[in-house]
């Protein structure tokens, strides 16, 4: 009977003698790579991390909600029940500070300023022995940095600098000074070309060219200019020839291209999400969800213009024949838009559309805007023709200065249609009110230039003051 | 809630030694002990009850020694006494008796019932507890309510049965229902109670055959719970599985057969009606459009979806039990088979139960091994609930087949306003009616198989050190295997898709990719899941009565290692069509497979606890109770160990002096409460640097670089991650226990109190931060307050019939609060057509509705143009009110609109004995809740309404202002949102035994049974029980991809002998 005792009470404690509680609890992680043994993170990771912000959803949708649905180039597309969320309200600019598009890109680019402003002082603190590397991924980050502040000056006039205080709104100069800083900071250090494996990367070009945009969104003609030229000059960069090939996947990082958001169509795919599935074909012969469709209106400024050539390079329309030979019969929409037409995907969710984000075309047009402000209207008669010849176009000599000014902002009308661009072009250019209405929307004059903060962001700081017009 | 059998059978005896049995086992460990010494006389009897059924299991023992015996299967029992001495007759559920010895050999005894719940016991956690030695709230439930309300999952069976247990049912074929126990007192954390059986916790009690249960016990307060510490938060559900018992040999046979039909049906609008619908909206967007559909009396279809789409669901239910003992051992073995096909073709579920609870005994019972071991198979063949709201939606237009014999598909002719793919003329067009698919075709082309093995079990040893203190160790482990399979006729999907298609242009898209799983014949998903958890308890249990003063206590420890898990998925592509040949083995070597394997991170729990209970005289009670508990979720920051004390009181007033003699009160206990309850179930926290693989992340960190597109590896940075710690819910509470007039009228009142002072909840970071990631934090409270209240009143006519009527009514207001502005508002509860529902807001309860107001309709466009208006506004859609009165309609005129959580629960309970007869009715309902109708909302367009909401539409100017016309807009507003109140039938039940008429000692009993006999709403759609998956923040009270509340039709029989 003891023995039964003993073994029983041996049973019992065994167990907790035997065991150690903090080991018995220190359960290893299976589900994921703890950070501590993960491979440590490079400097050159983190970059990569701003680029791949390019990729994600937001890019596909609320971004083509804010850039082009809204503008007069573009409807919402899709059938009349499916609205997109909030792609209606864009495009009847009944958009409020609710609106869910605007909330979307407003948050992507501050995420996106984030990661470059981490990797920028990660990499700087960083034991990278290749200077020039080290330096190289600096100005990769600052470009990147720099792109997205542009959009939200462009898009909300005051925002906050997130390295200074994410609370209070900076006047816009204190923005603008921010990206030219950042951009003079990355073409002193950016490579020319890269070797092609990192083909893709942002180069001194991209960031010339991008602050020669800069420039012009402030009037500032000579450096935006100087700065374009600088790109014309360099002799990296070529017009493509034929410009119903500028959006193909043939073009790709082509001799035009100063920098696009990369996309792999191929399995495993990484591209832009659903970036062709909600801008493709719906109905019948569809092939995604029909959103973002070209206007009558652009249409008839093509036509006006007896511009076949980017007409057809822009536009797909029912009952047509693509390029790639795909039929396209009834569709929902009689007219879609081809730049975002991926021929190898068509509506899968990876597009292996790059975007082009900044291309030469659009280099010489600021050259060309820059140098008529400046009174140089030869050069810039020059540099619309370079553009228009590609297109078969004549162009009219001996403007005014105001016929040439208008002329150019037409031509950036056709030139850069749905390159996310037409709605911001109309606010710089004071053109806004005149063109919605043309397009039967009410542009309120004083309000409308400029997005409302999103009430949510209010909510989370509420110090944080309304853009005018907007409640 | 009783643990006897009592109006089941209406002569109880053999049929309640399952419960009785498992009794006896319970007083021999805490009352009797026993004693090898001489005695001078041997006494011998029979014990029987009052209608003369022998009582097997009753305990005789000689008073004031440790002498003692119990009866045996014929109620006969045989002790050795003194002349003298005093004879003490106990059984549980009866009045005990004394009798003193002498001069007689024989002494014959029938004990009478003793009527009321105080004598039953009840499962506390680490021991047993006299109900009326209780301090705490704890629900009962036994084997005689579980089998008259049969189910496939037990808790089904106590829906309606236990205050402040809300159950909602899910009526599909293998669906567990949703259980809540005194409130959402959780957002993100674990959200189910624990179940605890027969010792051993089990992560959810599916595999469980409610024939082989004998009790359940649900501990809802603090002081009954915090015995399970870390994991009670959520309310524990113990539930006791048969046992053999010494000196019976039975064999059970239950069965019952069932049909299931829905319950309610919408009636939805039909041909002519949808016409009229659809062009309305046509013309509402174009006044000039001649592209209209040509009246319903012309089309060539007119198909109710529903009739076509659900069938009649049909279940079967087989048990046999073998269960005895000898003095060695107790065995109980028992298998049951449980088939059910449900309202889709082609949708089943079954399951196989085997269970075996073994008892052996050695050295005069003082050392014990309790082996149980329960093997459990399931075969599932899911249907989507999608295809229900499909068929809401899809055009009656739509045939199930066309002519051509492919499947119907919502198309139309322009030109002639036809449904279908005719074309007349060459210039016709054929066009879409709406997007949605054929709800039969998707049915029919789902073909996925899960199987699953559970092997459950454990093994206990007990011994009796003294007759006051034993001890117990305990090991339980559960191995679970899924092995499912998913196949996709890809090619098919494709081609019903559109009647033009043909498999030539099929050919050609596979030759033009043949690498592409887009082009795939069929695709075939291969899952694997494997996983295991074990547990290992010792404590001790000391029980003994110092003259007036009863003490018992526990001490005890735990070990626990769960979520050991590993899941494998593959999809492969282009099997062969036959089932047999689906493997990985067979599919195409030119299409690459997607694999997926990987192991969870298991979680492991250390805990200490004791408790002590003390009462004085059974007058003044006391109990406390401290866990300490460890788990390995809080590794991240090393702070493994919370403690979590309770404390209960109880007073009963009826045992003093001045009320003993008081005929009317026969028992009256006030009890108080408190305690701490812990969750550790919190979700993981994010990583402050991300780096994604592939898509499938949420995100992407990765990028492509260079001609040859490389997936270049990037990282960003996500937010800080928060340290996390225990959810700790405080909770007060108390109540009282009464029994009057005689024991026929009994009942219990309870108040509540619970705060979760630590509530977890996923905050999004500031928009214009760096952190890009939404984070876990402890960043409010969850309150839940409440009443329960349980009446029963029962009683017998002078005529024999005898009947019990009990009602029970719990009330809980839910509340989030004290969180900081910003950090709430999360919103949820997506409608999958881009707009929400709900929002996590401060001062609501949890995930409450979110919505627009309406206003009336739209009547002209003046009126419109007069008025803040949503952009696009026409007439005859839905008015919202500007409610912050800025001028401008958005989502900061949404409102509160209450909760999808009911704040009352109700049941009644009547059961009725007249001879042979027993009839019982059982009722549940709840209120206070509102539902949202998903169905009856637009998603794309051209879908079918029904009939109710179509006659009331409006039609032009001032023809309505309740309900929009056939063009509206999506905004989710109060239009939809319904009061969820029902009271349903949930069972009536009508049985009739036979004892001895088939053969000698057997006990047939045959009954009928209908369960949601009816229900009564106000709700317009299908079923107002909506549980979704159980998670406030998806479709909980949204009826969208809902599976609808069925009418059950049964006959059974039980049968012993």
């Amino acid at each position: 009977m003891k023995k039964i005792y003993f073994a029983f009470l041996t049973f019992i404690i065994a167990p907790l003698v035997f065991s150690s509680c903090s080991d018995f609890l220190d359960e290893p992680l299976r589900d994921r790579i703890e950070q501590k043994d993960q491979a440590a993170i490079s400097a050159e990771q983190l970059v990569n991390g701003i680029y791949a912000q390019f990729t994600s959803w937001e890019y596909a949708f609320a971004y083509i909600g804010i850039t082009e649905i809204i503008s007069d180039n573009a409807d919402k597309g899709s059938s009349e029940t499916d609205t997109g969320t909030d792609k209606h309200l864009l495009d009847a600019l009944g958009y409020t500070s609710s609106n869910e598009s605007v909330l979307s890109m407003w948050t992507k680019w501050y995420k996106s300023v984030g990661h470059a402003s981490n990797a920028i002082q990660f990499t700087t603190n960083a034991n990278i022995g290749d200077e020039a590397y080290k330096n190289r991924l600096i100005g990769e980050a600052k470009f990147l940095r720099a792109l997205n502040y542009f959009f939200l000056v462009r898009g909300w006039g005051d925002v906050p600098i997130q390295e200074i205080d994410i609370t209070t709104r900076r006047p816009k100069e204190e923005v603008y000074a921010y990206i030219e800083k950042d951009l003079l900071d990355a073409i002193a250090v950016l490579p020319e070309k890269y070797t092609s494996k990192d083909l893709g990367r942002a180069t001194k070009g991209a960031a010339a060219g991008l602050l020669s945009k800069v420039y012009l969104y402030q009037q500032k003609w000579q450096q935006s200019y100087d700065y374009a030229s600088q790109v014309i000059n360099s002799g990296n960069y070529s017009l493509e020839s034929d410009y119903a090939v500028l959006w193909r996947a043939t073009s790709e990082n082509g001799p035009e291209s100063l920098f696009e958001f990369q996309a792999r169509g191929d399995a495993p795919a990484l591209g832009v999400q659903q970036y062709s599935q909600t801008q493709g074909a719906t109905g019948e012969t569809g092939w995604g969800w029909g959103f973002n469709t070209p206007t009558q209106k652009l249409l008839d400024a093509f036509n006006a213009e007896s511009d076949a050539i980017r007409r057809d390079g822009t536009i797909i329309f029912s009952n047509s024949t693509l390029y790639d030979g795909r039929v396209v019969g009834s569709t929902t929409n009689p007219r879609y838009n081809l730049k975002a037409y991926s021929s190898a995907n068509a509506g899968a969710d990876n597009t292996d559309k790059n975007i082009r984000y900044l291309r030469l075309g659009e280099i010489y047009l600021i050259r060309a805007e820059a140098a008529n402000e400046l009174g140089k209207a030869s050069e810039a008669f020059n540099d619309l023709k370079m553009v228009r010849d590609r297109v078969k176009l004549t162009t009219t000599t001996s403007q005014t200065k105001d016929a040439l000014r208008k002329a150019i902002w037409h031509e950036r009308r056709l030139e850069l249609a749905f390159e996310h661009d037409r709605w911001f072009d109309i606010i710089r250019t004071g053109e806004a009110k005149a063109a919605m209405a043309a397009d039967g929307k009410n542009f309120i004059v004083g309000k409308h230039e400029l997005f409302p903060i999103p009430y949510l962001q209010i909510l989370q700081t509420p110090g944080m003051t309304q853009n005018p017009g907007w409640s | 809630m009783r643990f006897k059998l009592k109006t089941f059978f209406s002569q109880k005896k053999n049929d309640s030694l399952l419960s009785k049995s498992l009794m006896l086992l319970v007083c021999l460990l805490l009352v009797s002990t026993f004693s090898m010494y001489a005695q001078t006389k041997s006494i011998s009897g029979t014990i029987t009850d009052e209608t003369k059924e022998p009582l097997i299991g009753v305990t005789v023992r000689v008073k004031g020694t440790t002498v003692g015996t119990v009866s045996d299967f014929d109620g006969k029992y045989t002790i050795s006494a003194n002349a003298g001495d005093v004879l003490e007759y106990s059984f549980v559920g009866m009045t005990s008796q004394a009798i003193t010895v002498g001069s007689q050999t024989t002494i014959d005894i029938v004990l009478k019932d003793d009527a009321v719940l105080l004598n039953e016991m009840v499962v506390i956690g680490y021991g047993v507890q006299k109900k009326a030695d209780l301090t705490g709230s704890i629900g009962s439930v036994n084997a005689e309510a579980i089998m008259k309300q049969p189910a496939l999952n037990p808790m089904q069976s106590v829906q309606g049965r236990i205050a402040g247990v809300s159950i909602t049912n899910n009526d599909a074929p293998g669906a567990s229902p949703t259980v809540v126990i005194r409130g959402l007192g959780t957002a993100l954390g674990g959200r189910d109670p624990l179940y605890i059986v027969d010792g051993f916790p089990v992560d959810n009690i599916q595999n469980i055959s409610p024939a082989d249960i004998v009790s359940m016990d649900i501990l809802k307060d603090a002081s009954s719970a915090s015995i399970y510490g870390l994991r009670a938060a959520n309310g524990v559900i113990l539930i006791t599985t048969k046992q053999g018992q010494e000196g019976s040999s039975k064999i059970g046979v239950e069965s019952f057969v069932g049909v299931k039909t829905i319950a309610r049906r919408v009636k939805m609008a039909n041909a002519s009606q949808y016409v009229n619908y659809f062009n309305e909206d046509v013309l509402a967007t174009n006044p000039n459009s001649t592209k209209l559909l040509r009246p319903g009396s012309e089309q060539n279809y007119d198909t109710d979806w529903y009739d076509e789409l659900l069938k009649t669901g049909f279940f079967t239910n087989n048990t046999v039990s073998l269960s005895g003992g000898s003095k060695p051992v107790d065995y109980f073995l028992s298998f049951n088979y449980y088939n059910e096909k449900g309202l889709l073709e082609g949708q089943r579920y079954d399951r196989s139960t085997i269970r075996n609870n073994n008892t052996y005994k050695f050295f005069d019972d003082r050392l014990k091994f309790m082996q149980n071991l329960n093997i459990t198979f399931t075969n599932d063949r899911p249907k989507g609930f999608g295809n229900f709201n499909t068929a809401y939606r899809q055009s009656p237009l739509v045939p199930v087949m066309f002519p051509n014999g492919k499947y119907g598909t919502a198309i139309w002719n322009t030109g002639t306003g036809l449904a279908g793919y005719d074309k007349t003329s060459p210039t016709d067009e054929i066009a879409n009616l709406n997007t949605h698919g054929n709800p039969v075709f998707q049915v029919d082309n789902q073909n996925e198989l899960n199987k699953t093995l559970t092997l459950q079990g454990g093994l206990e040893a007990e011994f009796k050190v003294t007759d006051y203190l034993k001890v117990n160790t305990r090991l339980g482990v559960t191995r679970y295997y899924e092995d499912g399979r998913n196949f996709t006729n890809i090619r098919r999907a494709w081609l019903a898709a559109d009647v033009t298609r043909t498999d030539a242009e099929y050919d050609a898209k596979r030759e033009q990719e043949s690498k592409s799983a887009q082009w795939a014949n069929n695709s075939l998903l291969l899952t694997d899941i494997d996983d295991f958890r074990w547990t290992w308890e010792g404590f001790a249990t000391f029980n003994k009565t110092f003259d007036k003063h009863n003490v018992q206590a526990v001490l005890g420890t735990s070990r626990e290692r769960m979520n050991i898990r590993s899941t494998s998925r593959v999809t492969v592509y282009d099997v062969p069509a036959q089932e047999q040949y689906w493997s990985r083995r067979f599919a195409s070597t030119e299409i690459p497979p997607l694999v997926d394997q990987y192991y969870e991170t298991a979680r492991a729990l250390a805990s200490y606890f004791g408790r002590v209970q003390y009462n004085f005289d059974s007058k003044y009670y006391f109990s406390g109770t401290v866990r300490r508990d460890g788990s390995s979720t809080f590794r991240s920051n090393g702070e493994y160990w919370g403690t979590f004390p309770s404390v209960g009181l109880g007073w009963t007033i009826s045992q003093e002096e001045f009320l003993k003699d008081n005929s009317f009160i026969d028992h009256l206990k006030l009890k108080a409460t408190w305690g701490i309850l812990g969750n550790q179930n919190i979700p993981s926290n994010a990583n402050a640097i991300l780096t994604s693989s592939v898509r499938g992340d949420g995100f992407n960190s990765n990028y492509i670089f260079g001609p040859d597109q490389v997936i270049n590896s990037g990282a960003i940075f996500g937010s800080p991650a928060q340290d996390l710690t225990w959810e700790k819910t405080r909770e007060a509470g108390f109540g009282v226990d009464f029994s009057f007039l005689n024991q026929r009228l009994s009942g219990s009142v309870d108040y509540y109190d619970k705060l979760n002072r630590n509530a977890i909840i996923l905050t999004t970071p500031i928009y214009t931060s760096v952190a890009s990631q939404d984070y876990y934090l402890h960043a409010g409270q969850i309150s839940n307050k409440g009443v329960e209240i349980m009446l029963t009143w029962q009683d017998k006519f002078a005529n024999g019939i005898s009947y019990q009527v009990s009602a029970n009514y719990s009330y809980n207001k839910n509340k989030l609060k004290g969180v900081n502005p910003g950090l709430d508002g999360l919103t949820g509860g997506s409608l999958g057509n881009g707009e929400i529902t709900k929002r996590f807001v401060s001062g609501q309860p949890v995930f409450s509705w979110w919505l627009y107001e309406t206003d009336g309709v739209w009547q002209t466009q003046e009126e419109i143009d007069a008025n803040p208006h949503l952009s696009g506004a026409k007439p005859g859609h839905l008015k919202y009110k500007d409610t912050d009165g800025n001028g401008v309609i958005d989502d900061r005129d949404r409102e509160y609109f209450g909760s999808y959580m009911p704040t009352s629960n109700f049941g009644i309970n009547i059961t009725v004995g007249y001879k042979d007869f027993d009839v019982s009715l059982y009722g549940y309902g709840v209120a206070g809740n509102k539902v949202y109708n998903g169905l009856k909302s637009a998603r794309f367009g051209g879908e079918n309404i029904a009939a109710d909401t179509y006659n009331d539409r409006w039609t032009g100017v001032n023809s309505t202002n309740s309900h929009p016309g056939a063009n509206k807009d999506k905004k989710p507003s109060n239009y939809y949102l319904e009061d969820g109140s029902f009271f349903r039938l949930n069972n009536m039940t009508l049985g009739y035994t036979l004892n001895d008429k088939l053969f000698k000692g057997s006990k047939l009993r045959v009954y009928t049974t209908v369960q949601n006999l009816f229900v009564i709403t106000g709700y317009s759609g299908f079923s107002p029980e909506l549980a979704g998956n159980g998670n406030p923040r998806d479709m909980s009270g949204i009826e969208l991809d809902a599976y609808p509340t069925t009418r059950n039709f049964l006959l059974g029989f039980n049968l012993q002998f």
